[in-house]
């Protein structure tokens, strides 16, 4: 059973993955060659305006004493403020939280939703032409890269046939989930064709156990056995792999967001690193660094679920 | 109107232009244009504006004491319907048009001027451009309706600045009353809900993804068919980063028009008979800027020190196929050093350098190169246009003998390095940024303001011509001391000159009478939708 001391030391074993992130991500940020003051500026700035912009931006002072600052503004919940756009990192983040976590829970949704059913056809008839042309489609997902995916639907499902918008982000929840049905889908390509190739293989390895075969002999029903024997114990694999996968829907959100006009993270990621704004993109490196951090603790939850031999 | 036009041609030497042309037929008021840019404004403030993105679209909301003509050239009254400037070109007084509201419904008063002007004047509370109004000593607020501009010298160029975004008049009351310590913190909060007098309000404004512009009902200026401008009730701004999406969503029918159309789509779209893809008149050059010091950071002598190598590089490159090649054609090659839509540029003279490989040899041995010499080059990493640029010359440049090295940078360094003068040729553009040939000049070719944009050009001459031409009030003097300084520096070629290049706009075949300003300005108030 899922016991909730299992729960806290997972809990606590995230302290040190942010501590951690928290530090890398301030020395890479600053080792960034350019200046934040003249990314701001432009290259027509006098040196008197760069001066000037340094000192408020508060990047002419010592490294040490910069990282200091922010860990101290880090315990007192404060992210800063972005030295570009000039409001609170927190509030910026914010602003855009929703609309990429709605856009990685939908892909993630998606990829489950096409995975699962064709994986179960495909083992089910495994070696038939079928399982081919199964495998032979979700291989062309997998090795086709997101922007290009992304360019094609958008070509041919909006702009073409006028299904759905190109791209923006729409004003209501259901005009969002209507805007983001295609970015979820392109994010949802890849990783439904990952799932699907290591759930059909975990599936095979399942369906010639002797403990299936007992299951059917003891005549239960076809569905039963898939369902409780079959698909349970294949899954424990594929949810691990799901998991460590959400993370790169982040990272392909960087690149979604940017095609299809989405105002999420990823592309205030983009336009920060562009704009050396140094506090935004730290704080947007810890917020995922949190996000992808309890998609790993949730993906340990539910695997101790499926198999309790994970929770010791 | 006799002393007012005496005013406006100070500057320029013109005559007062035409209002912005839309064509005479009957128009259809109301509606919205939905207009994809490729980023968003992060800054709607006059002064304190970041980007250029804040300034293309601030005229929208805020106005302007005089305006810029449709062509870019010309000034036209704006909210001053008179301008007088005394013969000694130190006093100058602006008389309010009367009975102007802001977007409150609250007069402008002569202190909002004042005001605008002291903010923008003050170093500790000006933005970047406080030395546009650098000349000034004082102002005054007299009565309501009257503005009176001291100067500390003579600055031929100030109408021009009164018609840049920088002076478009705030409200003293409304800016102060907002939160903050500092008058910059009073701006940012003011900025997010701006109250100005230009044809437009921001009504909403969603941080990156999009802005709503309503029709100002105060706004004072008459349409073509003698009713208040603006024609439409509605611009909509939406942020699409992706090129490509842009131009998908225009064709998809879901915008009204797109910015920044690639050059290499504008072809394709300018065939598409749903499409009308215009290219806009743009104040920018893009150019190589070459470093002529004798030596160089790294220790190394520098060839480009020689007057007759640079002539030998200019005349090497073939314009017009660069044209073809980074612009599709729609570029043409830079004629003098201000681009050809700035008023005073030298443009009647053709190229300076034709194509001429056979010349450009001999000038290479002239000045002992006979066997060829190397030269490096910094150009911005990942940028599709320069690279195409400069594989082009580095062929070009070869015929002659040059074996040109190509460094791309990430755009910080490659601004760092220049800043300190730690290179040797640099893939360059300059816009101006407001109307005057006074700004490249100062930026590029004199010495002493940014040691001529780094590359150490120094000509006492031209130095010498262009400080007389910031005093100069005489049209006809400036124009001839400005003629001067373009020959000077064209023989010394601090620069390898290539394209004038227009801004591509693709608009659909409803949108009529959108216009951008060659300083890069989008003005929304003429743009009507026919069915």
């Amino acid at each position: 059973m899922l016991s909730a001391s299992y729960v806290g030391r997972r809990l606590a074993q995230i302290v040190p993955t942010l501590l951690l992130a928290m530090v890398l991500v301030f020395v890479l940020a600053h080792l960034l060659p350019g200046d934040p003051a003249i990314a701001l500026l432009g290259e027509r700035a006098t040196t008197e305006a760069v001066e000037r912009t340094r000192q408020a931006l508060g990047v002419d002072r010592p490294l040490i004493e910069q990282f200091g600052l922010y860990v101290q503004g880090l315990v007192t919940g404060d992210l800063g403020r972005s030295m570009i756009l000039r409001v609170p990192v927190a509030e910026l983040i914010l602003q855009r939280l929703p609309v990429t976590v709605m856009l990685t829970l939908m892909a993630a949704l998606l990829a489950a939703v096409i995975a699962v059913p064709f994986a179960l056809i495909a083992a089910l008839r495994r070696g038939s032409a079928l399982d081919a042309l199964i495998r032979g489609a979700f291989q062309l997902g997998v090795s086709m890269p997101v922007f290009y995916i992304g360019l094609v639907l958008l070509i041919v499902l909006a702009a073409g046939l006028g299904w759905f918008p190109v791209g923006g982000f729409g004003d209501t929840i259901p005009d969002h989930i209507y805007h983001l049905l295609l970015p979820a889908l392109t994010l949802a390509m890849s990783l439904s064709a990952i799932l699907m190739r290591n759930l059909r293989a975990s599936l095979i390895e399942v369906l010639d156990a002797e403990y299936v075969t007992f299951a059917t002999a003891k005549g239960l029903s076809r569905k039963l056995v898939l369902l409780r024997h079959v698909l349970r114990n294949a899954a424990i694999s594929t949810v691990t792999l799901f998991g460590l996968h959400i993370g790169s829907l982040v990272g392909g959100a960087v690149i979604t967001e940017t095609v299809f006009a989405i105002p999420g993270l990823g592309r205030l990621m983009v336009d920060s690193i562009f704009s050396r704004d140094y506090q935004v993109v730290q704080g947007l490196t810890l917020v995922i660094a949190v996000l992808v951090s309890l998609v790993f603790l949730a993906v340990d939850i539910v695997l101790a679920m499926l198999d309790p031999r994970h929770s010791t | 109107m006799k002393r007012m036009l005496a005013c406006l041609t100070v500057a320029l030497g013109l005559s007062l232009g035409g209002g912005w042309g839309t064509s005479a037929q009957a128009l259809t008021r109301g509606g919205t244009f939905t207009f994809g840019a490729y980023a968003d404004v992060i800054f709607f403030d006059p002064v304190y504006q970041q980007q250029t993105v804040d300034i293309w679209f601030s005229l929208n909301i805020y106005d302007t004491l005089l305006q810029p003509t449709a062509d870019g050239k010309g000034l036209q009254p704006g909210l001053a319907s008179a301008c007088e400037l005394s013969p000694d070109g130190l006093t100058m007084t602006l008389t309010l048009r009367p009975g102007m509201k802001f977007s409150d419904g609250s007069p402008i008063l002569a202190s909002d001027v004042k005001f605008t002007l002291d903010r923008g004047h003050s170093k500790e509370e000006g933005g970047n451009y406080y030395f546009l109004l650098a000349a000034v000593d004082s102002v005054d607020a007299v009565g309501d309706d009257k503005v009176v501009i001291h100067f500390k010298r003579p600055d031929p160029t100030f109408p021009q600045i009164l018609a840049s975004f920088y002076t478009a008049v705030v409200p003293e009351k409304q800016m102060k009353a907002a939160p903050g310590a500092t008058l910059r913190e009073k701006a940012r909060a003011f900025s997010e809900h701006p109250i100005g007098s230009g044809p437009f309000i921001l009504s909403s404004w969603t941080h990156g993804s999009s802005f709503v512009l309503t029709r100002n009902p105060y706004y004072w200026k008459q349409g073509e068919d003698g009713k208040a401008l603006p024609y439409l009730d509605e611009v909509k701004v939406e942020i699409i980063p992706d090129d490509a999406t842009r131009i998908l969503k225009l064709k998809a029918g879901e915008v009204n028009g797109v910015e920044f159309v690639p050059f290499s789509r504008a072809v394709e779209l300018k065939a598409d008979p749903k499409i009308n893809m215009v290219l806009f008149p743009a104040a920018k050059i893009v150019y190589i800027a070459l470093n002529i010091r004798p030596t160089l950071k790294d220790g190394s002598k520098n060839p480009l020190a020689d007057k007759r190598v640079r002539q030998a590089l200019n005349y090497a490159v073939e314009k017009k196929a660069i044209a073809q090649i980074v612009t599709y054609g729609m570029g043409v090659p830079q004629v003098t050093l201000p681009p050809a839509s700035t008023p005073l540029a030298m443009t009647d003279k053709g190229e300076p350098y034709p194509y001429d490989p056979a010349k450009a040899k001999a000038l290479l041995k002239e000045a002992g190169f006979e066997s060829g010499l190397d030269l490096s080059i910094y150009t911005l990493a990942g940028n599709a246009d320069n690279a195409a640029e400069l594989a082009a010359i580095q062929q070009m440049w070869g015929e002659i003998g040059v074996r040109l090295k190509i460094l791309p940078l990430d755009s910080s360094t490659g601004i760092a390095k220049y800043r300190a003068s730690d290179f040797q040729m640099r893939t360059a553009a300059f816009t101006n940024d407001y109307n005057d040939p006074s700004q490249i000049v100062s930026y590029m070719a004199y010495f002493p303001a940014y040691e001529s944009n780094r590359s150490g050009f120094n000509d006492a001459e031209l130095n010498g011509l262009f400080e007389k031409s910031q005093v100069e009030t005489d049209p006809a003097k400036r124009a001839a001391l400005y003629r001067r300084i373009q020959e000077i520096y064209i023989d010394a070629a601090p620069m390898v000159f290539l394209l004038d290049t227009p801004y591509p706009v693709a608009l659909d075949k409803k949108t009529q009478g959108f216009v951008q300003l060659p300083l890069g300005n989008y003005l929304f108030s003429g743009v009507h939708m026919e069915p």
